[in-house]
């Protein structure tokens, strides 16, 4: 995960609207964001916070910007919201979490509703939602290791304190996804306890009120039709006002190359764009007819059993059943000799009868046997063909995304033109984008109301004719509950070994980075992570030295083990760290700021002044990709950004 | 033979409780959330999976989707009878429809789940998910 850009609206003291975008560039990973105590640092870290996973520690207060509540009137809706873009995978995602409150008489906010919404968007520009955004943003990075990739500096030494054990426990549970396995353990004793309760149940029939739910349910789909179509004429106007600034680009003598430049890149990139949607196609064609494939297994167990057949002789038998019964029937061998019904000829027959097979069949037999022969072949070919259309799709991506990058290139020109008009221009363009973006999230906001409000109506139409029927036996969950239990207790114990294995992965490269870390000369030893989860500092002569330990050692181990837990986990997640060095000797922040850069895909550091400068400051000047500074204004008490 | 004597239409049933998944696959506007075309295609994969995978479930009594025989085309049917055969053990399965129709759906129960594992509750989207499938 690589964060692109926030924005934020009435929160906190964020009044109005405000951007920020970070830096994704590979040699210079790091944003640095500047402000003093009380400028608003950890509203939005704790923005980010709220924007990705919602919950937020009780003593944080109005989510609201009070400014906004101020200048609302009674009753007014205000909304509180904020959106990140970030890249996962080469994959683009935009997330919003909104909050509304209304303002009562007596000045205070009533909240309500919280939404959020995860949207993927696709290389056209169009959104798509995503129908599970918790599930889909916990897969991409989970909400219970969060705390390791966005954390606090005030609690930067918590891994390494003596009592820590079941901190660090509870940390390599869950970053390395071992927590995966106890959640199938418990869910399986959840889905046993389940079916033991579904043993007593009893079925109630309410089968009121459903055609009130209905109705309410029509009547907000109705709504969300509406705005989604006000939506669409907000994007046709935003993108006539694009066209219209392009044109103009195109008349100023000083844009006019770099605009024409940036028409030909974007048509080309509509061609490409094209083409990408007839392959995707292509690939459709061919993925969906591969069941073959996953067939073969069946088809060969059929060939073996035709092939013994017709080994054993009995394809083609030699005798046409057909024959047979004509002659059983007529009591009369070919030769005219006439046998009896009891007698052992017609026996015989009869017995030959009953292992031949019908003439229909025989033939059906030895058409599907040619038939199939050819299918092994096919699947093999079927697998070249997708191969060669996802090369070329990968292709594709690449001379995409560098067309994209050579529009951004025409973008950042125009927009850092001495010539105010044409950088003027060019950011009110950026701005129109960045709105049409916002549209089409909130359209998808509409879809995703309009598709609840269906499912629910469709729901409704069921519990009414269901209501009562079906019940299950008892015996038969019973069996499965039981089942359930044996399987959650056989995950159980395959779950420590495992446990165990990315336990001393992680204390070898937390060594690792510990040694860089500390300055060269130290006394230590080794790092030891030991089954009781406890973080060991060695020292020369062998014994654990974490009593002599500085609070600045301590504080740096801890950083080496997050750092190490993220390495191992190998997840591209960024390092966002709130004041992390406040509390760092000199000595300890020179060797920090040297090394971690290239420990982190991207990192992010919200510091004060006095953390970051001298030799700090230079170390890590040549890795910033872009810079902030939040200034707290006291007469309005908001906070704004400016780039530096 | 009992499946013989018991008629049944030659329409194949899917049951209801799996329909959710047989919407996601064919339902959205893009192809790459919904790679398949009808709920036809789906089922043949289901099938396959369900006898790859060696497990077979009888489907429950209750409300069912049904799609017709000819929407089938000639190679579909051919897979189908295909498992019917390797299922049995015995060529003369295929001179019951019934019961390849019957085993078909039996598996097509089972595999769905299996389908619905491999390309929607993975991360990455269900056409690539189906084309590393097939592919790998």
């Amino acid at each position: 995960m690589k964060i692109e850009r926030i924005q934020m609206e009435n929160f906190r003291q964020y009044f109005g609207r405000q951007r920020m975008t970070f830096s994704r560039d590979r040699a210079r990973n790091v944003t640095v964001i500047h402000g003093i105590n009380g400028a608003g640092k950890s509203s939005l870290f704790l923005a980010i916070n709220w924007c990705l996973y919602g919950e937020v520690s009780s003593n944080v207060g109005e989510l609201i910007s009070k400014e906004a509540v101020s200048r609302a009137s009674d009753g007014e809706e205000i909304r509180a919201s904020v959106e990140l873009v970030f890249t996962h995978n080469s994959e683009r995602y935009l997330v919003l979490r909104r909050l509304k409150g209304v303002k009562q008489e007596d000045g205070a906010i009533e909240s309500g509703d919280e939404d959020f919404t995860m949207m993927r968007t696709r290389r056209d520009g169009q959104a798509e939602r995503i129908a599970n955004p918790i599930g889909v943003m916990n897969s991409i990075l989970s909400s219970n290791v969060r705390t390791y990739f966005l954390f606090d500096g005030e609690k930067i030494d918590n891994f390494a304190k003596p009592e820590a054990s079941d901190e660090v426990r509870y940390a390599i549970y869950n970053v390395l996804k071992l927590e995966v396995m106890t959640r199938a353990r418990n869910h399986l004793q959840d889905i046993a306890a389940e079916y033991r309760r579904e043993l007593k149940r009893v079925s109630t029939g309410e089968l009121r009120q459903f055609v009130e739910s209905e109705e309410r349910a029509i009547a907000e789909k109705e709504k969300a039709h509406t705005r989604k179509e006000e939506l669409e004429r907000e994007i046709e106007s935003a993108r006539r006002k694009i066209t219209d600034i392009d044109r103009r680009l195109r008349e100023m003598p000083n844009a006019s190359a770099l605009q024409q430049r940036r028409d030909r890149l974007e048509r080309d990139l509509e061609q490409r764009e094209d083409e990408m949607t007839a392959l995707i196609s292509n690939i459709r064609t061919l993925a969906t007819s591969g069941f073959t494939v996953i067939a073969q297994g069946a088809v060969e167990r059929a060939l073996a059993i035709l092939d013994e057949k017709r080994e054993r002789g009995e394809i083609p038998s030699s005798i046409r059943q057909q024959f047979v019964q004509d002659l059983i029937e007529r009591l009369q061998c070919i030769c005219g000799r006439r046998f009896d019904a009891n007698g052992a000829e017609h026996e015989k027959l009869l017995a030959l009868m009953n292992s031949s097979l019908p003439g229909s069949l025989e033939d059906d037999v030895m058409d599907t046997a040619a038939a199939l022969r050819p299918f092994a072949e096919r699947a093999g070919r079927l697998r070249d063909e997708l191969n060669q259309r996802m090369q070329r799709r990968a292709e594709l991506l690449d001379i995409m995304k560098s067309l994209e990058e050579e529009i951004d290139e025409v973008r950042d020109q125009l927009k850092g033109s001495p010539q105010e008009e044409i950088s003027r221009l060019e950011e009110q363009r950026e701005n129109f984008r960045a709105d049409i973006e916002s549209y089409r999230l909130e359209q998808g906001n509409c879809d995703t109301r309009i598709d609840l409000m269906s499912a629910e109506l469709e729901e409704l139409k069921k519990q009414i004719q269901v209501a009562k029927k079906e019940k299950k036996t008892e015996r038969e969950l019973t069996r499965k509950a039981s089942l359930a239990q044996r399987a959650a207790d056989a995950i159980g114990e395959v779950y420590e070994t495992f446990a165990d294995d990315m336990r001393r992965r992680i204390e070898a490269k937390t060594k690792e980075i510990f040694k860089l870390l500390v300055w060269k000369d130290s006394h230590f030893q080794d790092v030891r992570l030991g089954s009781d989860y406890n973080l060991e500092v060695i020292d020369r002569y062998g014994l654990p030295a974490r009593p002599e330990l500085s609070a600045g050692e301590r504080q740096v181990l801890s950083l080496s083990f997050i750092t190490a837990m993220s390495r191992v986990s190998e997840e591209e997640a960024p390092l966002v760290m709130d004041t992390p060095f406040g509390r760092l000797s000199s000595q300890h922040r020179n060797n920090i700021t040297e090394h971690l850069p290239e420990l982190a895909d991207q990192l992010v550091l919200f510091v004060t002044d006095e953390e970051l400068r001298d030799k700090a400051r230079k170390n890590l000047e040549p890795r910033i990709g872009a810079e902030y500074r939040l200034t707290f204004d006291r007469k309005t008490s908001c906070t704004t950004i400016e780039e530096v | 033979m009992p499946e013989t004597e018991v008629s049944r239409s030659d329409r194949v049933n899917i049951d209801e409780s799996v329909m959710q998944t047989y919407k996601l696959l064919t339902e959205s506007t893009s192809i790459e959330e919904s790679p398949f075309g009808t709920y036809k295609d789906v089922f043949m994969f289901a099938a396959s999976m369900g006898y790859a995978g060696g497990v077979r479930k009888k489907l429950p009594s209750g409300k069912k989707h049904t799609i017709r025989r000819e929407v089938f085309s000639e190679n579909d049917f051919l897979v189908l009878k295909t498992i019917a055969i390797a299922e049995t053990g015995d060529v003369q399965v295929l001179l019951r429809l019934d019961e390849i129709l019957t085993i078909a759906e039996e598996y097509a129960h089972a595999g769905i789940h299996a389908l619905k594992a491999r390309l929607l509750d993975q991360h990455g989207r269900p056409l690539w998910n189906l084309v590393e499938m097939v592919s790998s």
